[in-house]
């Protein structure tokens, strides 16, 4: 996905840096002509920016912001059910950038302190282990 | 209710509302510019230089809603203030500051390349 966004950017930065060079040449054109009609004392009027550079650096604009826009990444949900549910439906699938990695800041499941908790222990019989054991080292 | 009270009941994200306004603001700063080089190429002065920006960003607002915001949004049903389409809030906690906060976080590095583009093509 992220090859394409950059792709599209790429082909409007081209176009832009071409219209940006048109316009400068053209502006320095009409200096030059400018210059030349105050020499030989001819009426010259003067021109605005010719239609189609107008267009093409619209046009480049245009292309840009949508790759830019298809460059940024995915948003997160803020509401907590929502995020939360959709960790547990997606898990590490639905938190990943552009590039297939996972972000730094995902967190794993919210929910991991209620769905693991120890298990009983028999003290009991830990008591008795400990109390054989210490006899076997003295006895030694 | 009170805010405090809401808040307990429907708990925020603070990480993702982070997430969400910082991916927002990178475009944002980087379009404006980019307007800018348009604006300057263009030649165009005072108000409709301003009103290109205003038309842009909107655009930008736009364009950005549609491509990250709308399929999940519209897709879920959940999750969403009850409006229909043009609502943010299952990423964004207010409206305004999406649709229009880019004017001014952008305002600044708008100006500052529509006056060198400018400059640079018609000197």
């Amino acid at each position: 996905m992220t090859w394409i966004s950059k792709a599209i950017t790429l082909f409007g930065a081209v176009l832009l840096g071409h219209a940006c060079y048109s316009a400068q040449e053209h502006s320095a054109l009409q200096s030059f002509k400018a210059a030349t009609a105050t020499l030989t004392s001819s009426s010259l009027a003067v021109a605005s920016l010719p239609v189609d550079i107008a267009i093409e650096t619209v046009i480049a604009i245009i292309v840009i912001l949508f790759g830019l826009v298809l460059g940024t990444r995915p948003l997160r949900p803020i509401q907590w059910r929502v995020w939360a549910g959709k960790i547990e439906r997606e898990g590490e699938e639905g938190f990943m950038d552009n590039d297939g990695e996972v972000n730094k800041d995902f967190v794993g499941n919210p929910f991991k302190f209620l769905e693991t908790r120890p298990g009983f222990v028999d003290i009991r019989k830990q008591r008795k282990e400990f109390a054989s054991w210490v006899k076997t080292s003295s006895a030694q | 209710m009170s805010v405090e009270r809401e808040f307990q009941i429907a708990p925020i994200v603070q990480e993702a509302v982070v997430h969400n306004s910082r991916t927002l603001l990178n475009l944002q700063s980087l379009t404006a510019s980019l307007f800018g080089v348009g604006a300057g190429i263009l030649g165009l002065e005072s108000y409709s230089g301003f009103l290109f920006y205003l038309v842009c960003s909107l655009l930008t607002a736009m364009l950005f809603y549609v491509v990250r915001v709308a399929p999940t949004s519209l897709a879920s049903g959940t999750g969403t203030g009850g409006g229909g389409a043009f609502d943010t809030s299952r990423y964004f906690r207010s409206q305004v500051e999406f649709w229009t906060g880019g004017l001014m976080n952008g305002l600044a590095g708008f100006i500052l390349t529509w006056t060198l583009f400018y400059g640079l093509v018609r000197a």
